[in-house]
């Protein structure tokens, strides 16, 4: 796990409120137009987490922006919706990441805005083709976990934020309310570095689990419980030849992306 | 009485060491035409095997010069499947397909009494269900070969001979979009090439020569006396009633001849 500090550090209570303000302001403006727009990130763990998610403050998680998950197909109307709503977009990342991306930024209230188009393409490819309708406000679940295990350089907030998800919903093969690890086991078994960095992270998540004395013996035992059932779903999910052949060479071959921060 | 393992397999074992590169594996495999090895310890004793398709993964994986650099150091022993699924010379062949089938692989290690004897493969029960040899030698049909060597008129003539030279044919037919025959290029049209040179630009539809049809019903007879009268080697064999769909084969001077050598053809009878 790195240390890096973006994302950890004290956050008031008003400073908290700010995001989650905004953010409910951008989601109602964004349903009144007909607009897919769909919570990522930290304030999507804290709105499906409602049990948990105080201890994202309890951990010294912070909120730093607001994510979000769209289709491109409604890139132009989001535009428009961030314009009414006071943000200036920052051209040069759509234009850069050819249209995946966008950033906006509020001049008054310092706040940043990061849309992703399709797919959160980072260390490895989460796709949301047809996903986005699933689940309200927030991606699904599934999506959300595997949000922060596709991190090959995982991050205490990353941690933090999984320890949640996993204290709070039940595993199972659908989606309503419920880790959806049929789901994961498929795209993991079609996609052997997005399975190394996922297993490699959920070892992690387990064993840093242990370090947090906010934690309850049973909160922690939960979490490794989870993340054991997890585990097994994937290995057992039969794995194509493709899969089997690139097992052979391993971690000899790099098997993930470099990733930049923006 | 049931065939058994033993009477389809390939006897011996091709193999290769355990710390055989990919680039060294790529070149036995094209040196022995087959499309698997056995990687044998330094005793003999297999450990496991690789393939054409696991070779691939040299390719698949080499996406900048840093992982190339890592393929190539990358040995039989690294890419092998293993263990080796393998399977008795005395069980029937029937079991053997079941294994095949099952597992989804393409071979197996043939032993007797727990000793490597050979190889079965897919290619082996290819060739066993392969239509046996028509001994009747009546019309063009019975002798005719119906798969057969096909490009399209844009095809550059390094790419034909290749072709033809791979798949041992002294042909190719040349036909359009819509599988009409366009014409026929034969080892005589390459011939010049040997002489003054080949450029690189030319493409069959330069070089072919007109295609010589037959019916698929004609005797014989009919065929050689049209290979003879017209100086062809190979006629392409069309349906008369429909002569602009894709051809239903090509028959040869080497495939008549063929038939007279057959042990049951009235050629080899004593008169």
């Amino acid at each position: 796990m790195t240390n890096g500090s973006i994302g950890m550090g004290k956050q008031d209570r008003s400073e908290r409120e700010k995001f989650e303000n905004e953010l409910k302001r951008i989601l109602k403006a964004s349903d009144d137009s007909g607009i897919l727009l769909r919570v990522i990130g930290s304030l999507a763990f804290q709105m499906h987490c409602p049990q948990y998610g105080y201890l994202q403050a309890a951990l010294g998680r912070a909120y730093t922006d607001i994510d979000f998950a769209a289709y491109s197909r409604q890139s132009k109307q989001i535009q428009g919706l961030m314009t009414t709503l006071s943000y200036a977009e920052n051209r040069e990342v759509f234009i850069a990441s050819e249209g995946e991306r966008s950033i906006y930024d509020k001049a008054d209230g310092g706040l940043h805005v990061d849309i992703f188009y399709e797919k959160l393409d980072f260390c490895h490819a989460i796709y949301w083709k047809d996903r986005l309708e699933i689940d309200a406000p927030t991606i699904p679940l599934i999506e959300l976990l595997l949000e922060k295990m596709q991190i090959v350089q995982i991050n205490e907030k990353d941690v933090i934020d999984t320890i949640m998800l996993l204290l709070e919903h039940p595993l199972g093969d659908h989606d309503i309310e419920t880790i959806n690890i049929k789901r994961a086991a498929t795209l993991c078994a079609n996609d052997w570095g997005l399975w190394r960095t996922t297993t490699m992270n959920l070892d992690k998540v387990k064993q840093l689990t242990y370090d947090y004395p906010q934690l309850s013996s049973e909160q922690k035992a939960k979490v490794e419980a989870q993340v054991n059932e997890i585990l097994t779903r994937l290995e057992k999910e039969p794995k194509p030849f493709a899969w089997r052949l690139r097992d052979r060479v391993g971690d000899r071959v790099k098997w993930y992306k470099d990733v930049d921060e923006v | 009485m049931a065939k058994l393992v033993g009477d389809l397999m390939h006897p011996g074992i091709l193999t290769c060491k355990p710390d055989t590169t990919l680039g060294q594996v790529a070149v036995l495999l094209n040196q022995h035409h087959v499309h698997a090895l056995v990687v044998a310890d330094r005793d003999g004793r297999p450990l496991g095997i690789i393939s054409d398709f696991d070779l691939l993964a040299g390719e698949w994986l080499s996406s900048d010069s840093e992982s190339l650099t890592t393929m190539r150091r990358l040995t039989a022993s690294d890419l092998m499947s293993h263990p080796i699924d393998s399977v008795e010379a005395s069980i029937p062949l029937t079991d053997a397909v079941n294994q095949l089938l099952e597992k989804e692989i393409s071979r197996l290690l043939v032993t007797e009494n727990g000793k490597p004897v050979g190889v079965i493969s897919l290619s082996d029960f290819v060739a066993s269900i392969a239509q046996p040899e028509n001994p009747r030698r009546e019309v063009v049909g019975d002798a005719m070969s119906d798969a057969i060597l096909v490009c399209r008129g844009k095809t550059p003539i390094l790419s034909a001979a290749r072709a033809m030279t791979e798949a041992r044919w002294r042909s190719v037919l040349v036909v359009d979009a819509k599988g009409k025959t366009l014409g026929v290029v034969s080892s005589l049209d390459l011939l010049p090439f040997v002489k003054n040179g080949l450029d690189e630009k030319l493409v069959v539809r330069d070089v072919m020569h007109p295609a010589l049809t037959i019916d698929i019903n004609a005797s014989l007879r009919e065929a050689a006396d049209k290979m003879i009268q017209n100086h062809h080697h190979r006629l392409v064999v069309i349906d008369q009633d429909d002569p602009d769909a894709f051809p239903l084969g090509v028959i040869s001077s080497f495939d008549i001849v063929d038939r007279m050598a057959h042990p049951k053809s009235v050629w080899q009878t004593t008169i």
